[in-house]
């Protein structure tokens, strides 16, 4: 028997994420680690926390874990995985060790349908270089699979969310539109060449874009996901006390994302991300209000957003595409801190 | 009044109803949609404040009722095509229009026609300075089908806010009324209005 993840959930991916702005309201409460070797904590709300362990080597950690958003087991593994390990390549950061996190219903589903999962989650670790060294199945229903990531980093060359400087331009990586299409997908909306093109973007490692970073000593990244294209500019404007001006006519979609979206096909989650954004955010009073939705779209396993020096924006392109982000762009720059955080045209 | 009734679905089906039921009602009708998904109505009410459309709501035992009335501006409903081209100037437009006569560039070889073709639109998404529209007919108008290789292209450059308008006669001609998947259909009085104004016509 086949089994169907996707009939199991309401918000698949990282659209399941708890609230940004309920989240921002408890963490602040959360007591802040007093230790000069931490370097990136949840102070900035970057994309993991970076340790010192000495002055050639620090480490990035982080984890993520979601319910299923595809149908087929495997194909969830390998999405989570990628969408795990991502954030140690926003960071700048060479992922070695993981661990795998997973709940899993076993009275309710059959137990291959558990070693698919893990098998697509090692078959993309692997890809990646990662070392899976354990992990922790608990008993639950939905299932919820995802990594905890250690990778390594030279403690000056950490890429953070606090790295954006005026004037530099903003690249994104991957086109947006994974939580649309897969909102379509349960609406029947998204047809099947759609959802390949989402699955497929899903399914890519962000390492190619990282060492792009790296070669270019890019100083300010993030990868975007459950909070949005919005959310995460949000949160990098206000790490690196600047405005963020997003021009979302020129950023790239997959397939379908916008006729969907046209049509009404927003997830919850978007709405959820409007909220978060909109007292920080300008937004154009003659905006598209499709276009806006689709900057709110929670991605999964989503694209680097990457602040870079105008004069090199054509080689970094250049390079990404060679390395596999064929439709890396553009998107927006980088300004002085506006009466607003994010201008959203 | 007509009355949807999405009780047991799960977002986003209630705000797809919602805009599909704002999409088929003629201006002044009103209509109500019923949701018992907390989320979906919070979702639906924030859309039509976003869309400035007037609505009231009311709860009983964990089911939410909205009475929708279709205002006469009605941007996003009307004329969606209309409304993305205006709403966007992001880019700036130049005073010419470029003319769709055939699916091909050139004369000569077929195939290489088509590839020129193709090259072509792709290219129209780099221009500095965008027509300010684009008009197809004849065999140009197999160009805005949804099997057309450069669909894609095509709407992404009419995102950017330049409007389209097909020869309806062609359109009919092709037998494509079910297939065009841009622009608007349009008679050869306004094109040959719009060639005629414009400073510039530009042929592939």
């Amino acid at each position: 028997m086949k089994t169907d993840l996707l009939q199991m959930v309401e918000s698949g991916g990282c659209s399941a994420k708890i609230s940004p702005q309920l989240l921002e309201e408890f963490l602040r409460y959360l007591p802040l680690p007093q230790d000069p070797n931490v370097l990136v904590d949840i102070d900035t709300h970057d994309d993991a926390g970076v340790y010192r362990v000495n002055d050639d080597l620090a480490l990035v950690f982080t984890t993520d874990f979601f319910p299923p958003v595809c149908s087929d087991p495997y194909e969830f593994g390998q999405i989570a995985a990628a969408n795990s390990i991502s954030d140690v390549y926003a960071m700048g950061g060479t992922p070695v060790i993981a661990l795998n996190i997973m709940m899993f219903p076993a009275s309710k589903l059959p137990m291959e349908a558990y070693s698919e999962i893990l098998k697509g989650g090692s078959d993309i670790a692997e890809q990646a270089g990662v070392r899976i060294i354990g992990g922790h199945t608990i008993d639950d229903f939905p299932p919820k699979y995802g990594l905890a990531v250690v990778g390594y980093i030279h403690p000056d060359k950490i890429i953070t969310n606090a790295g954006a400087r005026p004037g530099d331009l903003l690249i994104l990586t991957k086109p947006l539109g994974t939580g649309v299409i897969l909102a379509g997908q349960r609406m029947k909306m998204a047809s099947e060449d759609d959802v390949d093109q989402a699955k497929k973007l899903m399914k890519i490692l962000n390492g190619p874009g990282a060492e792009v970073m790296k070669k270019y000593n890019i100083k300010g990244a993030t990868d975007i996901t459950g909070y949005g294209l919005a959310g995460h500019a949000l949160k990098m404007a206000k790490a690196s006390s600047v405005s963020l001006e997003l021009n979302l006519a020129k950023v790239p979609l997959i397939g379908s994302t916008y006729r969907l979206v046209d049509e009404g096909c927003i997830p919850g989650a978007s709405f959820r991300n409007l909220d978060f954004v909109e007292n920080d955010s300008h937004l154009r009073p003659d905006l598209n209000y499709s276009l806006k939705m689709i900057a709110m779209d929670a991605q999964t396993s989503g694209g680097l957003l990457m602040c870079v020096k105008p004069d090199i924006s054509d080689q970094v392109i250049s390079d990404l595409q060679k390395a596999g982000h064929e439709q890396s762009a553009v998107i927006g720059k980088v300004t002085e801190k506006g009466d607003k955080f994010l201008y959203l045209k | 009044m007509q009355i949807v009734d999405t009780k047991g679905q799960q977002c986003p089906a209630p705000l797809i109803a919602t805009k599909r039921a704002l999409k088929e009602a003629h201006t002044g009708e009103s209509f109500q949609i019923i949701t018992d998904n907390l989320t979906s109505f919070n979702n639906i009410s924030r859309f039509l404040k976003d869309n400035k459309t007037e609505f009231s709501s009311g709860e009983s035992n964990g089911v939410w009722t909205l009475t929708i009335t279709k205002k006469t501006s009605e941007p996003v409903t009307a004329e969606p095509e209309k409304y993305c081209a205006g709403k966007i100037p992001l880019f700036t437009m130049g005073d010419f229009v470029i003319a769709f006569t055939s699916d091909k560039m050139g004369d000569g070889d077929e195939e290489l026609g088509h590839l020129l073709m193709s090259n072509f639109i792709k290219a129209i998404k780099d221009l500095d300075i965008l027509p300010r529209k684009m008009v197809f007919y004849n065999k140009g108008v197999t160009l805005g089908a949804v099997e057309s290789p450069v669909i894609d292209h095509l709407k992404e450059i009419e995102k950017m806010g330049v409007t389209m308008l097909l020869c309806a006669t062609c359109v009919k001609y092709y037998s494509l009324e079910e297939k065009i998947n841009i622009g608007t259909l349009s008679n050869m009085f306004e094109i040959a209005q719009i060639m005629a104004s414009a400073s510039n016509v530009v042929k592939p």
